[in-house]
């Protein structure tokens, strides 16, 4: 258990070397799947909601330190993605939950929830449409983020979940 | 009275702890601007770039064949500007001789290469130790593509001009009308351009001698169209930015920084009392 919370943390490093430099190749418009709340929502599923909040704070920490961006609005919304994505952490539905397109759905709202909040701080003008907010900042990464969990999932080994 | 708080706990221990975490990460936003933040970020940076760096070379690798073709044909029609530019650059010389004007044209550019990116920054594999200071303009080929923010000593994070943070002073390069540029979240704009300025559409924008960050003038993008401000006196300008930001893997840094002397020469005009 133990060396789970640890991999859950060493994981990040790898992950977020391919989110910097791999992830922005596949970008459409601008637009870059988000693989660190992939993680974040796997970890969060399997290891509960105050786990996953925790570990959203600290993904959100470590993202926000080592690339530069507004320290504190990864932290944020990391958090806040992590908290919701706990709330599928049901040990008699993770068969439900892990089955791909349960869990693209799940990252998806994550997804627009984490995308959205740092949007406010980030990204996003004061004075932009509420549905530029949700929509082009908030629903179009959330889209490409969850048909990327469906492969990442696909792949994961089912027996490891338990 | 621990019994209660214990129940308590116990009952609500995630809102608890979802709450604190929030708390903590908003006062860390407040935090930005803290030298002492500042120095822990570079560092942080400065030894995960090392990581990057390495990735980043090996799928650079893989496209350098291509870009080998296409620099060499820019090569060679760089080389018949180059003979014509050569030949007007002489006759340049001999009439700013005549005139008294100063060579204002010799900047050093330090060649970088793009080693991450996120939303509005990018991170460059050069740093203090190649000269880079914070508040130098980064330009490639096509343009302007920010501005340098923070540097450790082999690496440096640089804004782009998708940062909400960088606004910049920029002229319309025909009518030579300043304004005011930032990224509003979906588009360049120049903000509070009064309706009576002349600025149209198919307009080059370049960055303006007015900057106090980049005081000379470099393409930044092209005018697309201006919003249909009902009511008011402004109009907000889109500009189409010339670099394509989510492309750019090779840029120079131009090693410039405003000069100090024109700046305390401005800010004690200002500050006369």
């Amino acid at each position: 258990m133990r060396s789970d919370y640890i991999l859950s943390i060493l994981l990040f490093f790898p992950v977020l070397v391919i989110q910097t430099t791999i992830m922005p190749l596949i970008s459409i418009n601008g637009i870059v799947p988000d693989l660190i709340l992939i993680l974040l929502v796997f970890y969060s599923m399997k290891r509960g909601q105050l786990y996953g909040t925790a570990l959203g704070f600290v993904y959100g920490f470590l993202f926000d330190l080592i690339t530069g961006s507004l320290l504190g609005s990864t932290m944020l919304s990391k958090t806040l993605a992590g908290f919701v994505a706990g709330y599928f952490s049901n040990e008699n539905k993770r068969e439900l939950y892990f089955k791909s397109y349960s869990f693209a759905l799940i990252v998806l709202m994550c997804s627009v929830i984490d995308s959205v909040v740092k949007s406010f701080f980030t990204t996003i003008d004061l004075n932009t449409s509420l549905f530029n907010l949700l929509f082009q900042q908030g629903m179009l990464p959330g889209i490409y983020t969850a048909v990327l969990s469906i492969f990442v999932i696909m792949f994961y080994p089912k027996r490891s979940l338990s | 009275m621990l019994r209660l708080f214990g129940r308590v706990w116990e009952n609500f221990k995630e809102y608890i702890v979802l709450v604190l975490l929030l708390i903590i990460s908003l006062v860390t936003l407040s935090l930005n601007q803290k030298p002492a933040v500042k120095k822990v970020r570079s560092l942080a940076f400065g030894s995960f770039a090392a990581f990057t760096s390495v990735v980043s070379d090996v799928i650079n690798v893989t496209g350098v064949k291509s870009e080998n073709e296409k620099l060499r044909r820019v090569n060679a029609e760089l080389m018949l500007q180059v003979s014509k530019l050569r030949q007007d650059g002489l006759q340049n010389a001999e009439l700013k001789g005549l005139l008294g004007l100063k060579d204002t044209t010799n900047y050093p550019l330090i060649p970088a290469t793009v080693i991450s990116k996120t939303q509005g920054t990018i991170t460059l594999n050069i740093g203090n130790s190649n000269g880079v200071r914070a508040g130098m303009p980064v330009i490639n080929d096509q343009g302007l593509v920010g501005v340098v923010y923070s540097t450790s000593d082999n690496f440096s994070i640089a804004r782009t001009l998708t940062n909400l943070d960088l606004k910049l002073t920029v002229k319309d390069e025909r009518s030579r009308i300043d304004g005011v540029m930032k990224w509003n979240g979906s588009n360049l704009v120049i903000i509070n351009v009064p309706k009576t300025y002349d600025v149209e559409p198919g307009d080059r924008i370049i960055t303006s001698d007015l900057s106090s960050i980049i005081p000379v003038p470099l393409p930044v993008g092209i005018v697309l169209g201006l919003s249909k401000v009902e009511t008011g006196i402004f109009n907000e300008v889109k500009i189409r930015p010339f670099v394509d930001f989510i492309r750019t893997e090779h840029v120079f840094v131009l090693g410039l920084i405003e000069n100090k002397q024109k700046d305390g020469l401005e800010l004690n005009f200002f500050d006369r009392k």
